[in-house]
């Protein structure tokens, strides 16, 4: 199977920062992939890079190539990139002055759907997805935000799926919710990843783990290392990867 | 050790006192604007302010036309205001490109400091001709001149006067609807971006929303500013006693009204009904202020979860909706059983898809539409600043590059004809006047304001005292009542104690020092909550005792921002005229003594801005721009401690 993102020779600065050097990296349809690295590695930059939003940073440039479906996504609109290609952040960004049912609407919003059926469908489809929609069936009208950190999670991930985005990309999804919620989240990645490519970067070894099958692991801004999840952990290819993951720096 | 405490309380109880200042300065107007109302309100009951007459011959007095002249003039200015201060705000926080934004925010702000004055000397001879010339005859003529376009368009009237206020509100409710844009965190605009949302898409999504509590402060600020605005619009309005019919008609408002009588009426049922104008402009200012304020507070407060009711029922609706013919219905209670089942992969992205280009070109264009259109208002909100300043270099340039013009008086009224010239004379009193009223006022307020501005900062942290916080909350409600009210308060109490110096250089003083107080604790306050609870417990922790803490540690560190609150209070009171126009008497000799009238500039442009004489409008020019020059230099100035953060602790 071709791989659903293809990141070529990809170099990344904030102004006079150098963040990325020369990223190669092919992320694989259908499946998860996990970014480790200590902080500052530039592991949610490289995310932010995957769906264009790093450019509408002031000061942020970056050279080099990423391809989705074979195709250079600086070739085509950003808007419509982002359209396929969701993000999900690591504290949860509801619309504070829209209701639940609004927050996930949104995105179909934006894509002109008017239509009270299709809207009504889509919500309901997202929330069933993002395993929401039993705790909030009763209250599709009260404000994003009365929901808990861990829901308030979900809402947004129903809202990035509402509009059937081929890549999901979570920026350390988990790092601002309790355990349980974690444990709700992870068996979500789980299962979307049957029909979606996702993209996590997490601070969390035993997370990145258990939800991934492969992992790259950034250090200063260099790709050290990248290969199936397992391998990673168990039988990494550099002293690096072996130092990390095992717990002895990051 | 006992003595240190004993120094700590009665630092604490310093500074206390100066901010009950505050609530005194608030409560001493309240009092002395009813004590004099009373006779007025003894004699004409709830009725005066449905009577329409201001008849001094048979003391009979109404604040009818004033109230309606109020009402539709301030409104009249936030309908011209909001859509311009909107646009401006959206493009300095969204749209312009990053490194313009501060310096376009930046000129939009100093169009705030233009004295009004200034503003309403400009609007005589600039506004006032183009809309009695163009604009009038053009709405009148589009309308058939009927209902409220009929009448004779002469430029002085609710039009006019509307425009000038929108024009002066427009800094205030921008400068608060950017701020309230701006506390939007970032992520908020990513998370719509990345739902594929354009920029200004983004904007009405995520930003604009979350800062609705904000602009609507912002908008209800500027709608006190215009309420209590006195002097550009006793320039421009008319100042006709009738209730107006029209646009076009001659008018009054509450504080011109007062501002055109007050210095000509002795003491009688005339002056009375005068405070009782003047009571029914303070309940105003201060009920819109209070509102605002409160909705400004409130935006800091978490939003706790909400539960509204009726939800059940719509989304039971939803639900029940069951039989409609969908592409893949999907039945929640088989689906909540295996999600992934009901949901099959795909399923909409492709007719999703086939969506995104054609809606996509008008989004855009929508998106540009938008940017325009706010790139447009910040051109039209910038513009008047630019007028100001160019019709006071061209009018008053003459005058202020004569060295004479500084140290000479004022010239005996004259025009030039063949075979005459007239002496340009100066303005050297009113400099000298002005200098000395800043000075007096000054040594009341900044003492005064600075240990206000500690105590409220130092002493009301963390909610712990209730009166800190009541002191803030009055501190600015006062930056919005009008000044003419400070002025009248100023005078009453000079009446009460010392008859002969109700009208002086000290009562002026005084009268700029009541102006300045609640800008200079507020700013003080805020400067020093900017200093970090660590730096204050560190240095507790070092053995400092709490007045030595708040004294040097604080204070040193949050210097600059005392002393750029320090200016702006002086810049505001250096271009105030109202109150100047009730408490420093007219005079236009040098200095005669501190119980004597003296003259200032600002009260010299008000009495001769519309001179027949050639050479007194010159020179009222010339004081225009050397007022504007003051603000700028003040401006600048701040502007420049502001930059240059030496935060020292050498103190």
């Amino acid at each position: 199977m071709p791989p659903k993102l293809q990141v070529i020779e990809l170099d990344a600065r904030y102004g006079d920062r150098h963040v990325l050097y020369d990223v190669s990296l092919d992320i694989p349809d259908a499946a998860v992939t996990a970014i480790i690295g200590p902080s500052g590695c530039g592991k949610s930059t490289f995310l932010r890079c995957l769906n264009r939003l790093h450019e509408e940073t002031p000061g942020a440039t970056s050279t080099g190539r990423i391809l989705l479906d074979g195709e250079d996504l600086r070739s085509k609109d950003a808007v419509s990139v982002r359209f396929r290609v969701g993000m999900v952040f690591q504290k949860p960004t509801p619309f504070p002055n829209l209701s639940i049912y609004e927050n996930v609407a949104a995105g179909l919003r934006l894509l002109g759907v008017r239509r009270r059926e299709e809207l009504d469908d889509g919500v309901v489809d997202a929330l069933l997805h993002a395993g929401l929609w039993e705790e909030v069936e009763n209250d599709l009208d009260a404000p994003g935000t009365s929901l808990s950190g861990g829901q308030q999670q979900r809402q947004c991930i129903a809202r990035a799926l509402a509009v059937r985005p081929e890549v999901l990309l979570m920026d350390e999804p988990c790092s601002a919710l309790d355990p349980i919620a974690t444990h709700k989240i992870e068996s979500l990645i789980l299962k979307l990843k049957r029909e979606y490519t996702v993209v996590i970067v997490t601070h969390n070894l035993a997370q990145a783990r258990r939800v991934s099958d492969h992992t790259a692991f950034f250090y200063l801004g260099k790709l050290v290392e990248f290969g199936p999840t397992l391998k990673i952990f168990e039988q990494p290819g550099e002293k690096l990867t072996e130092n990390y993951v095992t717990g002895r720096f990051g | 050790m006992r003595w240190l405490k004993a120094l700590d309380r009665t630092f604490h109880g310093i500074t206390g006192a100066a901010a009950a200042s505050l609530l005194l300065l608030l409560l001493g107007l309240l009092i002395v604007l009813y004590d004099g109302a009373r006779p007025a309100l003894l004699r004409f009951g709830p009725g005066f302010v449905l009577g329409s007459s201001w008849d001094g011959a048979h003391d009979l007095y109404g604040a009818y036309p004033a109230i309606a002249g109020t009402l539709l003039s301030s409104g009249l200015a936030l309908l011209f205001a909001i859509p311009v201060a909107l646009g401006v705000a959206l493009f300095l926080s969204e749209m312009a490109p990053p490194w313009l934004r501060e310096p376009l925010a930046y000129v939009v702000d100093l169009s705030a400091a233009v004295p009004s004055v200034v503003y309403g000397f400009w609007a005589f001879y600039v506004l006032v001709p183009f809309v009695r010339s163009t604009v009038e005859p053009g709405l009148a003529s589009l309308t058939g001149g009927t209902g409220p376009f009929s009448g004779s368009p002469t430029g002085l009237d609710l039009f006019t006067a509307s425009i000038v206020l929108a024009i002066m509100i427009v800094p205030t409710i921008a400068a608060f609807s950017r701020e309230a844009l701006r506390a939007v965190p970032r992520s908020q605009r990513e998370a719509a971006m990345s739902l594929g949302a354009t920029s200004w898409e983004a904007s009405r999504l995520a930003v604009l929303g979350p800062a609705r509590r904000g602009i609507v402060a912002g908008v209800i600020l500027g709608l006190g500013r215009a309420i209590g605005e006195t002097i550009a619009v006793a320039m421009v309005i008319g100042n006709i006693y009738l209730t107006p019919t029209s646009l076009f008609s001659p008018a009054q408002t509450l504080a011109s009204l007062i501002v055109n009588n007050f210095g000509g009426v002795g003491p009688g049922l005339e002056r009375s009904a005068l405070f009782e104008v003047g009571l029914l402009l303070l309940a105003v200012t201060v009920g819109v202020n209070v509102l605002a304020r409160l909705l400004l507070g409130q935006t800091s407060e978490p939003r706790g979860p909400r539960r509204p009711a009726g939800f059940r029922l719509r989304a039971s609706a939803l639900l029940g909706r069951q039989h409609h013919p969908l592409p893949h219905p999907v039945s929640p209670a088989s689906a909540s059983a295996g999600a992934d089942s009901a949901v099959a992969a795909g399923r909409w992205s492709s007719h999703l898809v086939d969506r995104v280009p054609k809606n996509l070109r008008r989004r855009r264009a929508l998106h540009w539409v938008v940017v325009s259109i706010c790139a447009g208002a910040l051109l039209l909100a910038i513009l008047p600043l630019a007028s100001v300043l160019t019709t006071a270099f061209d009018r008053g340039g003459g005058a202020v590059i004569q060295p004479s013009f500084y140290v000479s008086e004022n010239p005996l009224g004259c025009n030039p004809g063949p075979g005459r010239s007239c002496s340009l004379g100066g303005i050297g009193p009113e400099i000298q006047g002005t200098l000395l009223l800043l000075g007096l006022g000054a040594l009341v307020a900044m003492p005064l304001g600075i240990l206000a501005g500690i105590y409220l900062s130092e002493y009301g942290r963390r909610g712990r005292s209730r009166f800190a916080r009541g002191a803030s909350f009055v501190a600015d409600v006062l930056t919005g009542v009008p000044t003419i009210l400070l002025g009248v308060f100023v005078f009453a109490v000079f009446l009460r104690l010392d008859h002969d110096s109700a009208t002086s250089a000290l009562s002026g003083g005084f009268a700029l020092g009541a102006v300045m107080v609640p800008l200079v604790a507020r700013a003080t306050e805020e400067g020093l909550r900017t200093v970090s609870t660590g730096v204050r417990e560190a240095a507790l922790a070092l053995g400092f005792t709490r007045h030595r803490m708040s004294l040097r540690v604080v204070l040193g560190s949050a210097r600059n921002a005392v002393v750029t609150g320090a200016l702006l209070g002086l810049s505001r009171a250096a271009g105030d005229t109202a109150a100047l126009f009730v408490t420093a008497g007219s005079s236009s000799f040098w200095f005669q003594g501190f119980n004597q009238p003296t003259a200032a500039l600002t009260p010299f442009i008000f009495t001769n801005f519309g001179s027949e004489y050639a050479n007194l409008a010159s020179d009222a020019w010339g004081a225009a721009l050397v007022l504007l020059l003051m603000m700028l230099l003040i401006s600048v100035g701040a502007r420049w401690v502001v930059r240059s953060r030496s935060v020292g602790a050498e103190l």
